[in-house]
């Protein structure tokens, strides 16, 4: 019906693109709500703007053939690991991690942008391996792809944002086909690396974790986010207390609630239907996505798919599993509403790929 | 270009599996929200609702005490203290001991109350330190921007106008201490100030008012963003005493170097006119910050400054114990005013000898006399005719032995000896040479002087025991309703008027006729009764030859007066200890107040220094200067 009122070009999927620009209106409403009359006063016109920028790199990111991308995905790739080296050395510490890149009055995440770029590399190297089973060079190729990001970012030290990248190489191992016995072995490798990592994490990290066991351990302390951020979500009950009406998140109970905590103003403010809401909106976004990667016309284009769908399923799961308390703190925002332009732009960024490789279906190569 | 072969059946196969994976997990999200949001909303709810509602005390301002005559006793000051809030410090160590450098707190102590106060929730300020000076607050103010943790609250301080005076009648405030909150249904918390002694402390409801509460909604720091309801406070009722200011400052100033203390009542009401205890304190070193040598003085002072003489300091009532048994021997039929005993200077009971104060003896001694002489030698045959029994039946129809019901708390009972007393209490069985002694209130028997006021307006009142009392009214300070204090007297061993009339000539020949004990404390154109009072400190001899402190073993002074003669409108009670005869050192003290209840002027006595003129205002610099007349 749509298609009918619009002059909407006829491969652009409408699930897709309308789950996610719902999504990124959802998330400019209730920035506006949770910084009304604060100090952030004017974070929603911001936020509209970045919406704004991610729209236009989707829809350029729709019109560009994104076989060209992948073919030039290795460069991409070494381009955008560059600012995470340079800010590693020269980074400015800001909220005890140096991710941030400051331009004129903004403040970008080259990390995003990264997550991108490993996702298109990643494609293109699934492109050419087609063995029914993973070859050990590709599972190598696959580790290092994701490994040098994952380490740059987590020594900024910024391990949740780090974390975002793990989705890629889950994706790669179980769509590209690992045998039985790796799983196994992949298992016991990531048993010993979180016992490494205990000893790397920095104490705050553990803190968090260790809260996370047990919350009433430190309510006023690392504890007290989340129990602010489940009493926020609980008090809500089934409609909520009304737009702009929690109490939680008005009165400032709710910390970086604009951002990270984003999903628990709506659960406060909108109640459990705006929870569904969200989810529905978020898992139709992504089983549609997964549809049309069963459906792309190329290998190139069904990893494409699957690393962005990933990457989305990924964040949001931790995210709203973080509101409840489900899972510890890690600061990953929810993609698409939370605030945050790096976040929301290269959102958008991956839309548009999703929404490129059904553009092409039928192209010609 | 593009291979050919491709794994697609497997990779869709895999896709399938993932998408049921992703549908599962996001419907084990939406059931984990429904628990949260459904299944425990109420829960949450609540606990959403206390974290933005927040309870305010609304402190009562607390009532005025006055005296009878409307003179400010007891008021309200603005007083500062300084607050901690745990939420707005990033280091709390850090903020304790600046607090510590600026003010000059002992730090065992500032950490001992963020011990404290780090039981309650985030958002319930500490309070580190009260009474802060203007100035420290200046200096407080002064660093605000770099520790906004602190903040200066204002509240009321109970100010004690007259400092000393009247301390042990007006008590003072102090922090409530959880066995205090605990015991009390007023709903204290911890931090109030609540009365401890004196009115303070037996009229703290009527004075403390009710607290009223704000609610109001506050956000994650605490801080207030709208009210949502108000209940106001009731303010405390001012208080007025019975107390007369100026005759309270007049017997203070007559004590100025002496220990002791003195009572003045209405004989029939039971009003109090005047209550001294000295030494005394200054409540207000309580309400301000004590300090420790301020402290360490109250509780080394061997005179026990915080004690009130008048109703917890019990003993021997000495001579002054005559008049009652006096008039109770005349209630009794056991004795005949007319008869006349032989006072030859001493007597012998049971083998031992008795002196007589004088010691060439008084010769013949009729009832009266023997009142304005105070002879021993005929009070020591009355006792022994009474014995010791009937001597305590009338010492309990006078009020002995109990409290006097006035509304101060910690009133000791006193003691009165008797057959039984010994036998159950003492546990040694009584010795009857033991009565002699008492007949005379030396031996056993202890009394305190409020209940030698109230038993002497009851002697000169007919046997109608008042109950002494500070309360005379309140006033509720919106409306300026007043209530009164109203409490019967107790009946006891009536007289009749005539017989009555032997016991009152008696106690105005000892004012007034030469010869009589307290003749030299006579006030001209006053028709007053009274009777002296001296108590042997026992083992005094025995003492003296040990070569101790003569003022340790020198005698109590009594003396108790009324006036005037045919409607007494005052009694009045002084006991200086270790002061020595009751006639020379009691009983002047208690000629200047009578002159002063009166109004009359007070002729000087030769060879004491000039007297005031009574209704001249005296200056506490100068007692002795003012209104000198030939």
């Amino acid at each position: 019906m749509i298609r009918r009122v619009f002059p909407v070009p006829r491969r652009l999927d409408l699930v897709v693109l309308g789950c996610a620009i719902s999504l990124s209106v959802l998330g400019i409403l209730f920035v506006s709500s949770t910084t009304q009359g604060g100090r952030f006063e004017g974070l929603a016109t911001r936020q509209a703007v970045w919406v704004l920028v991610g729209m236009g790199a989707m829809i350029a990111a729709v019109l560009f053939d994104y076989r060209v991308l992948l073919k030039f995905s290795f460069v991409i790739y070494c381009v955008s690991l560059v600012p995470l080296v340079y800010l590693l050395f020269f980074g400015e510490r800001i909220a005890n991690v140096k991710s941030w890149i400051r331009i004129g009055g903004f403040q970008f995440q080259p990390a995003e942008l990264t997550k991108v770029a490993t996702a298109l590399l990643l494609a293109y190297l699934f492109e050419n391996e087609d063995d029914a089973r993973l070859k050990g060079a590709t599972i190598a190729k696959v580790g290092a792809i994701v490994a040098i990001p994952f380490l740059l970012v987590f020594l900024q030290p910024d391990a949740g944002l780090a974390a975002t990248f793990l989705p890629l190489l889950a994706m790669a191992l179980f769509f590209g086909g690992l045998p039985g016995k790796a799983w196994i072995a992949l298992f016991v490798a990531v048993a010993l690396l979180a016992g490494i990592g205990w000893f790397v994490l920095a104490d705050y990290q553990k803190q968090r974790i260790g809260t996370f066991l047990n919350p009433e351990s430190d309510v006023l302390g690392s504890g007290y986010q989340v129990r602010q951020s489940k009493i926020a979500v609980g008090s809500g009950g089934f409609t909520g207390k009304g737009f702009r009406s929690g109490t939680q998140s008005q009165l400032r109970f709710l910390p970086v609630q604009h951002t990270d905590f984003i999903l628990a103003v709506i659960a406060e403010e909108w109640g459990f239907l705006g929870v569904c809401l969200v989810l529905a909106l978020f898992a139709g976004l992504i089983l549609r996505a997964m549809t049309l990667a069963r459906v792309a016309r190329d290998r190139g284009g069904v990893f494409l798919i699957l690393a962005v769908s990933s990457m989305l399923f990924f964040s949001v799961v931790v995210n709203a599993s973080m509101m409840i308390g489900l899972l510890p703190t890690t600061g990953i925002p929810l993609p698409l509403v939370s605030y945050g332009g790096s976040s929301v732009a290269t959102s958008f960024l991956g839309i548009g790929l999703i929404l490129a490789v059904e553009y092409r279906r039928f192209a010609n190569a | 270009m593009l291979k050919v072969r491709e794994n697609r059946g497997e990779l869709s196969g895999r896709i399938e599996i993932a998408r049921f994976a992703v549908g599962g997990i996001f419907a084990v999200l939406a059931f984990a929200y429904w628990y949260v949001q459904i299944a425990r909303g109420d829960y949450y709810f609540e606990l959403s609702e206390n974290n933005r509602i927040r309870s305010v005390k609304l402190t009562a301002p607390r009532g005025y005490v006055l005296d009878r005559n409307g003179s400010v006793l007891v008021e309200n000051e603005p007083a500062y203290s300084l607050q901690l809030y745990r939420r707005e410090a990033k280091n709390l160590q850090a903020s304790v001991d600046f607090a510590v450098r600026l003010l000059g707190l002992p730090a065992d102590q500032v950490q001992a109350r963020l011990a404290r106060g780090r039981r309650y929730p985030e958002f319930v300020p500490i309070p580190i330190a009260e009474n802060l000076t203007l100035e420290e607050v200046a200096r407080v103010e002064a660093r605000a921007p770099e520790h906004p943790e602190f903040a200066i609250a204002v509240s009321q301080r109970r100010l004690y106008k007259r400092g000393n005076s009247a301390a042990h009648v007006l008590g003072y405030l102090a922090e409530a201490t959880p066995d205090q909150i605990r015991a009390s249904s007023n709903g204290y918390r911890l931090g109030d100030w609540i009365g401890q002694k004196g009115i303070e402390s037996s009229y703290e409801k009527l004075l403390g008012g009710t607290n009223g509460e704000r609610r109001v909604i506050v956000d994650s720091h605490a801080r207030e963003i709208k009210e949502e309801s108000r209940l106001e406070s009731r303010p405390g009722q001012n208080l007025f005493l019975t107390i007369d200011r100026e005759l309270q400052e007049l017997a203070e100033e007559s004590f100025a170097d002496k220990v002791g203390s003195a009572v003045a009542l209405d004989p029939r009401t039971g009003e109090i006119l005047a209550l001294v205890s000295s030494p005394s304190y200054d409540p207000n070193w309580f309400t301000r910050r004590v300090t420790p040598e301020e402290w360490s003085s109250l509780l080394s002072n061997s005179n026990h400054p915080l004690q009130n003489r008048a109703i917890q300091n019990m003993y021997s009532p000495g001579s002054v114990f005559k008049i009652f048994l006096a008039y109770g021997a005349l209630a009794l039929g056991e004795v005949d005013p007319n008869a006349r005993i032989f006072c030859p200077g001493h007597a012998v009971f049971y083998g031992r000898t008795f002196r007589c104060h004088r010691r060439g003896g008084h010769g013949w001694v009729d009832l009266r006399n023997a009142i304005k002489l105070s002879c021993d030698v005929y009070f020591y045959n009355l006792g022994r005719r009474l014995g010791v029994d009937r001597i305590a039946e009338i010492a309990h129809a006078f009020g002995f032995g109990e409290p006097t019901g006035l509304d101060l708390t910690h009133e000791k009972a006193g003691l009165v000896p008797s057959e039984e007393w010994a036998r159950t209490k003492r546990g040694a069985r009584w010795y009857p040479s033991e009565t002699i002694s008492v007949s005379i209130g030396q031996g056993p028997v202890l009394v305190t002087p409020l209940q030698v006021a109230r038993a002497v307006s009851g002697l000169i009142e007919g046997g109608r025991l008042p109950t002494p009392h500070l309360f005379l009214a309140s006033q509720d300070p919106r409306t300026g309703v007043r209530l009164r204090y109203d409490s019967p007297p107790r009946k006891s061993l009536p007289l009749d008027a005539r017989r009555l009339a032997l016991v009152k000539d008696g106690m105005w020949a000892v004012m007034n006729e030469p010869g009589g004990t307290a003749f030299g404390s006579r006030i001209p154109g006053l028709e007053a009764g009274g009777k002296t009072g001296t108590v042997q400190i026992a083992g005094r001899d025995a003492v003296l030859r040990a070569g101790v402190d003569r003022s340790r073993i020198e005698d109590h002074a009594w003396f108790t007066a009324f006036a005037p003669m045919n409607d007494p409108k005052i009694v009045v009670v002084v006991f200086v200890e270790h002061g020595g005869h009751g006639g020379a050192v009691a009983a002047p003290i208690a000629r200047r107040l009578l002159a002063k209840y009166f109004g009359m002027t007070l002729p000087p006595r030769p060879g004491e220094p000039g007297f005031v003129r009574a209704s001249t205002r005296i200056a506490p610099a100068a007692p002795h200067t003012a209104g000198v007349s030939p």
